[in-house]
């Protein structure tokens, strides 16, 4: 990868342990490029009056062909789960490839240095 | 890998799009820095902001003019920027215009999927729509070294 101010635009991050599934980021992106599964899970305490519930990550994946690099998901995020990287050196042989999974954008975390 | 071209759109350097308007390419042969031997052949079309990133890359010494250049070399073509409905014929027509072997390369949201404008009515949702694409870059715009780093990336797969 060429060098790059390490403050650059280059691509999202995502802490999936962070990230709570509230979908924020998802209906606030203008392009529509992040696309969330997640499922809720019952957690029964002892001595807890009645159980809680809670939101699980199933999958977060980010369509890099839509994205226009605003950052609005990274201001919206209250959890702090998405981080600027200056890695830019991904570009793809077919379109599908630009859609990064989970492990994909949590690999990117190690480069961010907002981190 | 011998020379990697971004082609001219017609030997005169003006893109002719049909009932629209006549669009002034310049036409330039340059050397890629940390890629000896790639030689790129840029038309730039100028098509949307992407085509500041190109000039960025000229600006930093990522991209090197070549004095001896050859257009008929033409092996890659890079569409950056918004390609609308209306131009997409001359996009299609410049790469019938390249003989073979070639390659094409969407640079930009814009020409990836019509990003940002990607429910338009006037945008084409990708220029894959058009013609054959080997190579997506990321980025609105991606930055001058990932189209270096897409360039190399292509050499090396070529």
């Amino acid at each position: 990868m060429t060098e790059v101010p390490r403050q650059a635009r280059g691509v999202i991050a995502l802490d999936p342990v962070s990230c709570t599934s509230c979908m924020i980021c998802v209906r606030e992106c203008p392009d529509w490029c992040i696309e969330i599964d997640s499922h809720t899970e019952e957690v029964t305490e002892p001595g807890a009056r009645r159980p809680r519930y809670v939101a699980v990550l199933d999958r977060f994946t980010i369509d890099w062909g839509l994205c226009m690099y605003c950052g609005i998901c990274v201001e919206a995020c209250p959890f702090d789960a998405l981080f600027w990287s200056p890695e830019h050196d991904y570009a793809s042989q077919d379109a599908g490839g630009l859609v990064h999974e989970t492990q994909r954008l949590a690999d990117w975390l190690s480069s961010a240095p907002q981190r | 890998m011998g020379a990697l071209i971004l082609y001219p759109p017609d030997r005169s350097g003006v893109l002719r799009v049909p009932g629209v308007a006549d669009y002034p390419a310049r036409v330039s042969v340059y050397a890629v820095a940390g890629a000896p031997g790639v030689r790129v052949h840029v038309a730039d079309l100028g098509l949307a902001c992407c085509a500041v990133e190109f000039t960025a890359a000229l600006g930093r010494g990522l991209l090197v003019p070549v004095a001896d250049g050859d257009p008929g070399q033409a092996r890659v073509l890079v569409v950056s920027g918004t390609v609308t409905d209306a131009l997409a014929p001359a996009v299609l027509a410049a790469w019938e215009e390249m003989p073979e072997p070639k390659v094409a390369m969407s640079f930009g949201a814009c020409s990836n999927s019509g990003g940002p404008y990607w429910d338009s009515y006037s945008v084409t949702k990708g220029v894959d729509q058009v013609l054959p694409v080997r190579s997506y870059v990321p980025g609105c715009p991606p930055r001058p070294e990932a189209l270096v780093d897409a360039i190399v990336q292509l050499a090396e797969s070529a």
